[in-house]
This record gives structure tokens, sequence and C-alpha cells, in this order.
């Protein structure tokens, strides 16, 4: 295989030279040695042949690519005109069985040699029958044979029967009719300058089989790696097992800021990544009841997209949901899952659900499936990027499907810029001011700050010279958080009655020091409220229950909570709104940003996820109108609504399988909203923390109190290990002051490019018109030069340098 | 601890059982995949600032079942690569495989020790011997099975080596139960090293003594405890792991093979294996996946991982075969069934209290205090910085500083070896001018009553006159009354059998306030003598165990004494305990307000006083029941033990009906849903 395009690479050499002379490394003490929570340098080039496409017929040719299509196994390849780079929906495998009866036959016939070997096409050696099918597929579908989920594949050898058929130009419709179970789905492809819209209608989903759908995978081997095949060889004319040429590449996944999955041979079998976006929806998963455990849980995606990248800026896509992101599972199967040598990426978006259906409290019951599929439209888009994106379009890369997807996000009027400003970045100061604990009749509120120590506190801080502040007050009303009403405005004099919170509020606005009330709108227990008609209740008709035993101290005065449902969180989140709106002018939510559930009761669904997200759409559009939103964690269906996004995800839930964490949430957001780091004060004070949130742009969060924290041991806080603020007043300052030193000097600049030169050294290019600016973070224990910049071991430093550079990092080709 | 030790066992169970209830939650935002838990107060695992970070994934070793891992004083790390029968030596500081050692006499390599020369000791279970390397790999000896006849019957199928200084060999052989198999250098067999106590349940030691042989031979072992690991630290300590048990799972052994911990040790009950680094922290891991971390002195520190099954993160094992620390306090540690190797490197936090701790050892408490107060700036609830600081604070004699730390450390031995020089200081200040107040107020009262007596003893006669006066007023008069029966129960009481004295009102306020002043006592006592907090209380079972003890006497001995010819009627009997009730009523209350100035030394001061109220009020019960119900002492004997028998009795049957209520409840339920979903 070759690489075609000769000026690219004389490009890419030279840049290469320039990178190895610029790169210099003057004493190298001590090898970095990367984990999966650093980005490790671009994977290699990637090797390519072209091909013939001899079997497909052209459907369309954009000014980008041509689109062909193979019939008998469902194909889609996408060619990139300039570098003639190919994607192809499928693996484009033969199925074994026929080329092995073939072959036997002609030896049987005593054929010649040059027969067999005409006959002898290779076959997949790890795939069988049903999965050779999956890997050509279009559209694979899952559904329930009893309570054991089955496949069936628009390509699969029998069972199925499918046909495209042009609608318009550009415009093509796959009919498949599973006539195995029958079911009749149509797939429309919009095929666009270089990107592929795919739209399933549940208004054209048909068939006697339709209930037993458990899900609908999307292509399920686009820009999938690996395979083994069976050879034959010419001279001894046996069969011989070769594996495939391994793509260099990774599949992104939107697991935390973004993970990358390197396409490597593995050794072990590994489970699937499974990453369900906006959280599991626990109305609808098998049991009504889930345990907290001594694991800590995995972060679930926010937003409705992965990709994968072939080679070092060559070949890439990114794919989002446009509709039925509630449904939608992003699925990776590293090599070795699933008894397969590929590395393979899709989106699931599932239909139907086994469930356990109870009918006592002993939980005595029985496995059953709803008797009809969720009922939602699927459309995804896959934008192709090829390239090392120096002609100004998105790179092949991560940052580069950042960049698609962000742009998608801005057209579409989710995402707007803000408009550019300068000066010192700004720093989140949270107050736990108050929670309850058991006492000797009922529960006793234990106080750890109060509105008058915010004051004093945020007036020492703003003596330091930190004037960029905002706050976000937990546990203010009466009995604190965990057991006061969420809508209520109830004060406690000990904490601050109304008037102290209201003079507190203004009298920093004044400063220019936004300061909020903050609460969990969704979280429950029974000392709190209700449960009739205010928690979710889930498929099976029980109330969801949430314990919290293994992550509370023992005597807690309780462990077992609920979810709001979204119509009560919801209209709790308006009431908030209005009573707070007099008060402060921003609200900040905890929880309900970052939580999905849909409810139910005996007649079936009450509130379906769709629902609940444009629910909760509505009522901070109204909010938004009138106060500023600070949303922790918040879904990308409220990014709209968000002005300052906290407890940004650093990071990954670090599977075995993840090779790099990549800052693609922070590359999609930046720009349209403040960003904030999780609080320091637990595990993200060090120097590499400080480091990371230089690297992923984003601003120190803190979380204080003007008394010991180990008062709140007994409360439900007492995972608020250390807060006291005489504790942290020096610690903020060397944060904050390390971290601003730095990004003030990119505010209002665009962030247009990552790029790992070596592992343990990253290079952000930050652009404002033709104003050029790189950080160059040094994770590592040796001094390294870059942009001829000298950065001390552990530090980070900012370079201008007057033309832009590719090492500099707008794409890493 | 130990009980929530249980329930975690419990619940690994239960998550067994039903693995989709163990599903991924919410966004967590730091780099830990488990939490790390400390002992809190009261002994139990409570949540802590993480400890330790899962660090360095390395998956593309090919490892199969590799079973044991070691580091050397260079930071190399020794794999046991079990199922690829070889040794590889993985450069920790450059993340790459150096050297691999393989041997045709290798069969099923299972334990790799590495002594200060650099020698390889691989215990090889398949090839039963254990097999000895140069520093360059070149088989310098083989200890083959010991021809000593002592051993003759035994397995020896060498699992995990150790080696001293001396050259002597540890073992843990495969269906060895005896113990750790001592060799020498030259592989004679010198007898086994340590050897597990039976601990038998009560259950087992009834079966050991009455059972059979027979029998005995039949009963399946479902717990046996067993060495699953040796290792031997720089200085030559022995410490081993056994599994099977959670009590002194993690032994340090002395020279003759004995637990030099004294107190018990908890650990997990399926102990793989055990390592000890210079400071001689120790480590052990779980098959499940979970790390704790020991003092030298046995005292846990940090407990962290998971037990989990259906995701592979970082952090958390399929299997937890061994782990390994290198020069830098980073844990290696390799997962049995996948294959890769993990490492986890220590918090901040976690060298603070390593060091804080190794400062107070070695006796720099001020150095060790300054530490302290730095744990505490990152985990304001850490016991063991609390403790720490507080310790360091009475060294210092800074005595009122510390008491804060052991109060919120809840240690209250400490506490009270500080209160008692706070007090004793205080006491040295004030005891003079209070002594004198005191003479001068008995001085003052003497002269009063010596000018009255002179004046007409006016100020005498009008107190008397009051006093009457009150001893009038109904509800006064009977609470006098009761002041005054434990003094005369016999002639009191027999005033109440007679209807003359007493009142149903005035018992009924008794009874209130000695439920006052008994919860006062459980929940108000001075810090050293709460011994509970009261947010650990079950406060509605107290106040529900109170009433329901009290009105089940009352009840029950009315209805035991009406068929035993008792001649109480329902209203003395209920009469009876309150007026006898005074005297326990004093000293609870006594005991409540003194329990703020005595420290530990005075507790007898305490205990006597309750031991005088509460048997005179016993003892003026017993005859108050005596006198009313016109028995002698025996049928009273008799009549009390019918009433607790009784109560017992009613107990039972309320428990019986509590729990079929459950059940009708439910079925009822059920009825009514069907009815509710098919017939209407």
């Amino acid at each position: 295989m070759s690489y075609k395009n000769g000026r690219r690479a004389l490009r890419s050499l030279a840049a290469l030279a320039l990178a190895v002379s610029l790169g210099s490394v003057s004493i190298n003490v001590r090898a970095y040695v990367p984990t999966n929570r650093d980005t490790k340098v671009a994977p290699e080039k990637a090797e390519y042949t072209p091909e013939e496409y001899s079997e497909y017929e052209l459907l369309t040719e954009t000014g980008t690519v041509r689109y062909y299509w193979r019939e008998d196994r469902d194909i889609l390849a996408i060619v990139d005109k300039q570098t003639g780079f190919c994607i192809k929906t499928g693996a484009d495998l033969p199925f074994s069985g026929d080329i092995k009866d073939a072959v036997k036959a002609l030896e049987k016939a005593d054929a010649s040699a040059a027969e067999i070997l005409a006959a002898a096409e290779s076959y997949p050696d790890d795939l069988n029958t049903t999965y050779v099918g999956i890997a050509n597929s279009l559209i694979t579908i899952e559904y329930y044979e009893s309570d054991k989920i089955k496949y069936l594949s628009s390509a699969s050898e029998s069972g199925v029967e499918s046909a495209l058929s042009k609608v318009e130009d550009g415009k093509y419709c796959l009919d498949v009719h599973f006539t195995g179970i029958d079911v009749q789905i149509k797939v429309y492809l919009t095929l666009e300058e270089d990107s592929v819209d795919y739209h399933i209608p549940y208004g054209e989903m048909s068939g006697a089989g339709l209930s037993k759908l458990a899900a609908i995978d999307v292509t399920p081997f686009l820009g999938a790696s690996g395979g083994r095949m069976n050879v034959m060889n010419p001279e001894t004319l046996e069969w011989e097992t070769v594996d495939n040429y391994r793509v260099p590449g990774y599949v992104l996944v939107p697991d935390g800021s973004g993970s990358l999955i390197r396409f490597v041979d593995n050794t072990s079998t590994f489970n699937s990544y499974v990453g369900d976006v906006y959280g599991r929806d626990y109305a609808t998963e098998t049991y009504y009841s889930f345990s907290y455990y001594d694991d800590v849980p995995v972060k679930e995606p926010v937003m409705p997209v992965f990709g994968i990248a072939h080679g070092d800026g060559q070949m890439a896509f990114a794919a989002w949901a446009n509709q039925g992101a509630e449904y939608m599972e992003i699925i990776v199967n590293p090599d070795g899952t699933r008894g397969t040598t590929y590395t393979w990426a899709y989106p699931r978006f599932e239909l139907n659900i086994n469930y356990y259906q109870l009918y006592d409290e002993k939980g005595s019951g029985f496995f059953k499936q709803m008797d009809e599929i969720y009922q939602y439209d699927i459309d995804m888009t896959y934008a192709f990027l090829f390239g090392d994106g120096s002609d100004g379009t998105p790179a092949a890369d991560y940052t580069g499907m950042a960049r698609a997807y962000r742009e998608y996000l801005i057209a579409a009027g989710e995402l707007t810029p803000l408009e550019a400003k300068e000066g010192d970045i700004p720093i989140r100061l949270d107050f736990i001011m108050a929670d309850s604990k058991s006492g000797i009749v009922g529960n006793t509120q234990v106080k750890v700050t109060t509105a008058k120590d915010v004051e004093d506190i945020l007036n020492q801080v703003m003596a330091k010279g930190i004037t960029n502040i905002n706050s976000g007050l937990i546990g203010w009303q009466k009995k604190g958080e965990s057991l006061s009403k969420p809508y209520k405005m109830s004060f406690s004099g000990a904490i601050g009655n109304k008037n102290e919170f209201k003079s507190l509020i203004e009298d920093f606005r004044e400063k220019g020091v936004d300061i909020s009330f903050s609460r969990d709108v969704i979280t429950i227990n029974k000392d709190m409220v209700n449960y009739y008609n205010t928690a979710v209740r889930c498929i099976s008709n029980w109330y969801l229950s949430i314990d919290k035993e293994a992550i509370l101290p023992e005597n807690v005065p309780t462990s077992l909570f609920s979810y709001a449902t979204p119509t009560k969180a919801a209209s709790w989140i308006k009431t908030l709104a209005d009573k707070t709106s007099d008060f402060s002018g921003s609200l900040t939510l905890a929880e309900m940003p970052h939580v999905l559930t849909s409810n139910w009761n005996r007649d079936g669904v009450v509130t379906s996820l769709t629902d609940a997200a444009a629910l909760y759409r509505d009522t901070l559009e109204g909010v938004n109108g009138k106060q500023l939103l600070n949303l922790e964690n918040p879904h990308s269906y409220l990014w709209k609504y968000t002005d300052r996004y906290l407890q940004i995800p650093v990071g990954s839930s670090q599977y075995v399988f993840e090779t790099d964490s990549v800052p693609f949430l922070e590359m999609v957001l930046h720009g349209t909203m403040e960003l904030y780091a999780p609080y320091a004060n637990f595990s993200f004070y060090t120097q590499d923390s400080i480091l990371r949130m230089i690297d992923y742009n984003i601003s120190p969060s803190f979380i204080l109190s003007r008394e010991p924290s180990y008062k709140l041991a007994d409360t439900f806080s007492a995972n608020y290990y250390s807060t006291e603020y005489s504790l942290y007043e020096e610690l903020i300052r060397q944060v904050y002051g390390t971290v601003n030193g730095v990004l003030s000097q990119v505010q209002g600049y665009e962030w247009t490019g990552r790029y790992v030169p070596e592992n343990g050294v990253v290079i952000n290019t930050y652009q404002r018109g033709s104003d050029v600016r790189y950080v160059i973070i040094n994770y590592t224990e040796n001094e390294v030069t870059y942009q001829g910049t000298a950065v001390a071991p552990e530090s980070a430093a900012v370079a201008e340098y007057p033309e832009y550079s590719r090492e500099g990092g707008v794409n890493n080709g | 601890m130990r009980t929530h030790g249980k329930m975690r066992r419990g619940l690994l169970l239960l998550a067994a059982v039903c693995l989709m209830l163990q599903l991924p939650m919410r966004v967590s935002a730091n780099q830990a995949t488990s939490y790390t838990y400390a002992a809190d107060e009261n002994g139990y695992w409570v949540r802590t600032q993480d400890a330790y970070l899962p660090d360095k994934t390395v998956t593309e070793l090919g490892l199969s079942a590799p079973e044991d891992l070691f580091i050397d004083e260079n930071n190399m790390l020794y794999i046991a690569d079990t199922g690829n029968r070889r040794i590889v030596k993985y450069d920790i500081a450059r993340g790459e495989v150096t050297a691999e050692l393989t041997s045709d006499e290798f069969t099923a390599p299972r334990g790799v020790y590495v002594t200060e020369d650099g020698d390889i000791y691989v215990a090889d279970s398949g090839t039963k011997a254990v097999l000895i390397f140069s520093a360059d790999f070149r088989l310098k000896g083989k200890l083959g099975r010991p021809d000593a006849p002592i051993f003759a019957d035994t397995n020896y199928e060498p699992k995990r080596v150790a080696v001293d200084g001396g050259g002597n060999v540890y073992l843990i052989g495969e269906g060895v139960y005896n113990g750790v198999i001592q060799l020498a250098k030259t592989g004679e067999f010198l007898g086994y090293f340590a050897v597990n106590d039976a601990d038998l349940t009560f259950a087992q030691r009834l079966q050991q003594m009455i059972f059979t042989r027979a029998q005995l031979a039949n009963l399946v072992d479902i717990n046996p405890t067993v060495f699953t690991n040796v290792f031997v630290d720089r200085s030559g300590i022995v410490y081993t792991a056994t599994s099977g048990t959670n009590k002194n799972g993690m032994k340090k052994h002395s020279t003759n093979g004995g637990n030099m911990f004294k107190s018990n040790v908890w650990s997990y009950d399926t102990l793989t294996d055990l390592y000890v680094d210079d400071s001689g922290l120790i480590y052990t891991c779980s098959a499940e996946g979970y790390i704790n971390i020991y003092s030298k002195n046995g005292e846990e520190i940090f407990s962290f991982g998971s037990y989990v099954t259906t995701v592979d993160i970082s952090g958390l094992f399929t299997t937890l075969p061994s782990i390994a620390v290198d020069r830098d306090g980073n844990i290696w540690s390799v997962d049995g069934s996948k294959g890769y190797l993990q490492s986890f490197k220590p918090t901040e936090y976690a060298q603070m209290v390593y060091t804080a701790m190794d400062l107070y050892e070695e006796g720099r408490y001020d150095e060790a205090m300054e530490r302290w107060n730095q744990v505490l700036k990152l985990n304001q609830m850490s016991i063991l910085a609390h403790n720490g600081v507080g310790k360091a604070y009475l060294h210092a004699e800074d005595y009122e500083a510390s008491l804060e730390h052991f109060k919120v450390a809840n240690n209250k031995d400490f506490y009270s070896q500080s209160f008692w020089e706070v007090r004793n200081k205080w006491l040295q200040k004030w005891l003079g001018p209070i002594l004198i107040v005191a003479i001068v107020l008995l001085v003052l009262k003497k002269l009063i009553g010596i000018l009255d007596g002179k004046r007409g003893r006016h100020l005498a006669a009008a107190k008397k006159q009051a006093a009457d006066k009150a001893g009038s007023l109904p509800v006064l008069k009977d609470f006098i009354y009761a002041l005054k029966t434990p003094r005369h129960p016999m002639d009191n009481y027999y005033e109440i059998r007679k209807y003359r004295q007493g009142s149903v009102l005035s018992a009924t306020i008794i009874y209130a306030l000695f439920f006052l002043d008994f919860m006062a006592f459980k929940t108000l006592k001075g810090f050293i003598y709460q011994n509970m907090k009261v947010e650990d209380m079950d406060i509605g079972s107290i106040v529900l165990g109170f009433f329901i003890l009290l009105g089940l006497f009352i009840i029950c001995n009315y209805l035991v004494t009406s068929i035993n010819d008792g001649d109480g009627t329902f209203k003395q009997i209920y009469m009876i305990p309150a007026y006898g009730l005074m005297p326990a009523m004093i000293s609870l209350l006594i005991v409540t307000a003194v329990s703020y100035v005595l420290t530990y030394n005075e507790a007898f001061l305490l205990t006597i006083v309750l031991i005088i109220g509460i048997t005179w009020s016993v003892i003026t019960i017993f005859l108050g029941l005596q006198t009313v119900h016109d028995y002698t002492f025996g049928e009273t004997v008799k009549s009390i033990l019918l009433t607790v028998v009784f109560m017992v009795i009613v107990a039972v049957i309320g428990i019986i009906i509590s729990i079929m209520w459950d059940s009708l409840y439910s079925f009822l339920a059920a009825v009514g849903k069907e009815m509710i979903q098919n017939v209407l």
C-alpha cells in the first residue's frame, strides 16, 4: 500500500524534520511513561492502496468525495477524491461457507491448481456467518428470542432482503425486510458534500415482529480495524491464516472529557465499552433498585458523539445523533471482545428492554419485555474528515472531530460563541453551609458556614487580588441540602435569614461577584418528600430506589434515595427560579443536569426520555431568560442554556483498554460557556492536576466552609473531607495564580489545535485573527524546549510564534 | 470494621447473585476508580480522601494467568507468568520488559522471590521444586522434595517462595495445611515455620466434642484457613497471608513463628498476597481486588478496591493474585485472569500519613505534629491524624489543645488522660478559693441557725411551715412521699396498699420524670462516659424499649399475681415501681452530672453510685410488691420470676405476630391488586 498525495507527504516530512529540530530534550533524566490519563503521541501513518471498486456502483460524487454502493453486501464506500482514501460502512467480506464448499468440490473433482486458486477467495477466519453479516451490514438489528438477544443484519446470509432505491438526487432509501422475524425498516441515506446522514423513521417500521426488536445498530463495522483471513497458499494449496493489515488509529469515545481506544492487538479478552448516552435510564433497567458500591461510578457520556481516526491526520469520521440520542449507546468492542480480532465501534439504538416485573414485596416476579417498542426516529450524521487540517478543514483526528461537532452544534444554535473577552480567568468558589444529621428527636441541622462567613471569605479572597469570582451556596436552606424541600425558600437564622442572603448577594453583585443558590432538584428521600406522585416510578411500576449505604456514614438519617419525576423536577426548578430571581442573577443546579430518567405508571410510559429532555429544555429556556444558569456536568440537550459548566470531567473512566484521555468535550465547548474543573479540594490540587486545568483550558473551583469539615462527619456531606477556608487560603491563591498566569494570556482566543510532540508534552494552539499563541504543557520531569521556549519540568508556558506552525498543534498530521 | 467486613462479604455475594443491580452510576470528578476507606472513630470503614490512584495500565505484555510479583532493589518487577512458563523482568522506570527468564525446568512457575544478592527463586508446583537462578539467569540450584522422614507423606508442590538473609527458604505448598514449609539453604527440611490455630466456631467445637471420627471426617470444611502467601522483608521478618478468616489473616512472625500482632488484625478472608516495603508498611490484597494497607503494628490505614466483573476498569480486577511495592511506594498488581499489570500511585495524602506515622514512631513528635496537621488540611475527618495531633499535643503537654482532637477521634482513653491534666491544673488554681467559699457558707449557715435560735426560731418555723404546705399540695405531697418511700418501704407501701397514700397521676408524673432522667443519662453524659454518640443511637427503639418493658412488667405482674392470690390491684401495681424509683433516678442524675468532671481514673465512683441507686430501687420495689400483694419473700420471688417468664412469652408472641403480619399484609395486598386488576 502506498500513500498517494505527494505534495502533502513532502509537507509532512518537512514538518517532521522541523519538529525534530525544534523539539530538543536536553537531559533525559527519566523517561515519561504515559498513563491512560495522558494523551500519547499520534498514531503512525496508515498505509493505503486504492481500490478499483469493480463490485461497486457509483452513486454520486461531490466536490470532496465519491459515494459507491455494493448491493450484495449493502456497503457504502466513501472515497476522498484528493487522496483516494476510502472508508467503507462494512468490512466487505465474503461468507465462508460457499467458498469452502466450492473449493472442496473442485478438490474432489481433481480440478487444476489454477481453478482451485481462482475459487479460493480469502474468507474471514475469526467471524462466523452471523458476524460476517454484521461486519458487512449497513444496519444490524438485535431482537429478543425469549430473553436472549439475537442478531440479524441487512447483509445477513439468510432471513433478510434489502434493496437500495433512489429517492431524489443525493438521497437514497435502503428498504430492509428482515423476513426471519418479519420486520421492515427503511433507512434513508442523504449523501452530503462530505457527510452522510442516516434517517430511520419509526413511522416507516412495520411488520409483525416489530415488538421483538431490541435495538438497531448503525454501520457496526464502519472504520473497524483488525481481522484475520484464511488465505489459500498458492504453492501448497492449503488454507493459511493471515492477519489483516492493522490500521494505526483509534476510536474516540465521549467517556468523561473524551478518551481514545487505540487499535491494538490485545492478549486478554475484555468486556465491551458501553457508553450509555445521557447515562442510564434508571426507570427502565432490569430492576428498580440500585446500590452504590466501593467502585467509583463510571463517567457517562454527556453527548451523543463518537469517532474513529485512521492513521495520523489521514482519514477520520465523527458521528453524532441528531435524533434518538436519549436511547443511544456507543459500543466499542476492542480486539478480543466478542470473539473477533477486530476493534469495532457503533451506535446502538435501544428499542425494547428485558426487565423484571415484580408482583410482590418479597421480590417474586418474572422477566418480560415491553409490548411496544420505543417510538422515536433515529438520525445519525457521519462527518468524514480527510487530511491534517492544513487546508483549513477539520483535521482527521480527535481535534478535527471536536471541531466538526462544534461547528454542527453552533450551526444548530445549540452553542453560541461568547464575545471574546480578555483578562483574568474566572474561579468558582462554592460554599457548603449546612446539612443534617440524626438527633435525639428527629434530625439536627449542622451548620458550617453562615451568610456572614461567605461575605468575610469572599472579601478576603478579593483582597488577594482574585476578583473574577462566582459562587454557589450549597445547603443554604433550613436543615441543609439533603432534607429540605428542593423548592422551598426556607431560611434558618443560624445560617442566615432572608435579608442577610439578599444583602450578601446584592453587595457582591456590585463588586462583580455572582453568588447563586445551588440546589439538587432531583435527588430525593422519604425524609424530604413523600414519594407519592413525586418519585420516579420504574417500568415495573415500583418507585426507583437508590441505596447509598456503601458511600455514606453508618449513622446518617437515611441512605435510601430516589429521583424526582421529570415533571416534578421541572416544576421545582421553575418555582426555585421564580423565588431566587429576586435575589440572584443566576441559579446553580446540581445533579439534575446529568440525570435523565423516564417515568412510568401501570398503564405505561408517563414521561419518555425524549419528553423529559424536552421538558428540561423548555424549563431552562424559561429560566435562562431571567437568570444565568450554572449547571453541573450538563447533558448536551442543556448546553444551549448553560452559562457555566461546573464539574466538567477531566479524563475518562479509565477502562483498561482506553489508551489516552483527551479534552474533546472542552474543545467542543471552549469559548461558548465558562468551564470549571472539579473541586480542587479532593485529589485535584497537585501540580499534575493544575497542569491538566491549563491543558484542558478550564478554570479552577473550590468548595469552602468557615468551620472545620469534620463537623459534617455524621451528615450526608461527609464526603467533603476538607473545606475549611483557613486551610485553603494559600492553595486558592497558588492554584488560581498558576492557572490564570497561563490561561489569561489566551483568554478570548480560539482554541484551534492540540498536538503531542512527545509523551508528556502537549502543545495547545490558540488563535485570534492572525495572532497565534501556543500553550506548552510539560508534564515530564525534564525541561523541554518547543517553539524556542524552554519549559521547566512540570510546568506550562506560553509561546508566541509569528507564524502558524503545524507542530503548534493545529493538526497533528 | 469487622462487622462491616462481614457485611461487605455479604454484599459481595449479593452482588454476584444479582449482577444486574451492580450498575455503574453517576459521574464522579476524581481520578480514582474505587473509593478509599479508613476506619472512623467507631472502627467502621468510612470513605476518605483517595489514598492511591490507578496509574499505569500495561496490557501489552501478553501475560497468561500470572500469579506472583516481586520488585527487587533496582526497581525491577519480576512477574511469574505461570501460563506462559516464564518469569518476566519488567523495568518500572522505563516501562518496558528488559528480559525474560525461561527454563526447561519450568512447568508451572507460580512464585518468585529475588534476594538482595540478585538470586531469583522460582517456586514451580509442576516441577515440584524451587529453582534458583543467578542474576544473569543461570540455573544455580534446585530445591527438590526434602527427604526428611517427617516430610514423607506431605505434598510438595511449592507455589510461593520467600528467602531470608540466612538463605532459609519459606514455601507455601499446594495442599499443605500444616504451615509454611521451611527449608535450609541446602534444601534440608527445618520444619513448619508457622502454624495457623484452628479457629473453631461454637458449633464446630460442639461437633468436635460429640462427633465420632467418621462423622468428623464427613464434615465439609466450608472455610478452611489456608496459608496463601509468605513474604520476608529485608530485615528478615517473615509475614504470612492466610485465607478463610477475617481474623488475623495477615501475620507478622517472630523468629519462633509466633504472631507479633497482639490484638486481632482484620483482613479480607480471601487474602492472596502481602508485601512489606522498606518502612515496614504492610500491603495485602484479596482475590476479589481489595488492597489494604496496615502500619507496621498492624493498624489498618487504608482500604480500596472493589469487586466488579462486568466492566474492565483500571484499578478493579477480575482476580487479584499478587501485589508488590516499588521503591517509590507505587503498588503494582496484576490481573490474574486478564493478564495485565496495574500500578497505583500514592496520593500526597497517603504519603503524608505514612511520613507522619514514621516520625511519631521515631519519637519526633514536633515534626509528626506538623505532618499530621498537613494531613488534616487534606482530610479534616482523618481519625489517624486527629489522634496523631492529639498525641503530639499530649507529649508537648498542651493538654487543652489535645482535647478537641481526641474528641473528634473519639479516643476516650487519651481524652481522659488529657482531661485529668486539665482538671488537675484547674483544681490547683481554684481549690483554695472553693474551699474558702464553702467554709464561709457553712459558717454562715451555722451563724444563722444560732441567731435564729436566739430570736425565737422564726426562720426554722417558717421553713417547717413551707414544707408542710408543700406536703399538702396533691402531687407534690405524693412526690415527697415517693422520696421517703425508699427509706421506709414496708410502711409506705402499706399505706399505698390501704389507698391512704399515692396516686396514679403522681406515679405517671414520676415515670415521665424518670424517663427524662433516663434519656439524659443515655444521651447527655460527659464525652468520656458517653459511650455512644447520639447520632449513632436508635432513639426510637430506646424509647419504645423503655415503655414496653415497663408496661409489660406492670401488666404481666398484674396477670401473674391475680392468679396467685396477690392482693394488689392494677392501680397499685402501676404505682409500686414509681414509688421505688427515686434512688435510681437520683443516681442517674448524679452520674450524668458528675460524668462531666470525672476521668476514667474515677470511673469506679460512678459505678458505685449507680449500683447503690439501682440496688436500692430494686429492693424497694421488691418490698413494695411483697407488701402490696401481701406475699412472703418466697412468693414474691416466685411471682417476679413468673412475671419475667410471662414477659418473655408475650414478647415472643409479639415478634411472631409482627412477622406474620408482614406476610398477611402482602397476601392481602396481592389479593387486593388481583381484584383491582381482574375483577373490577
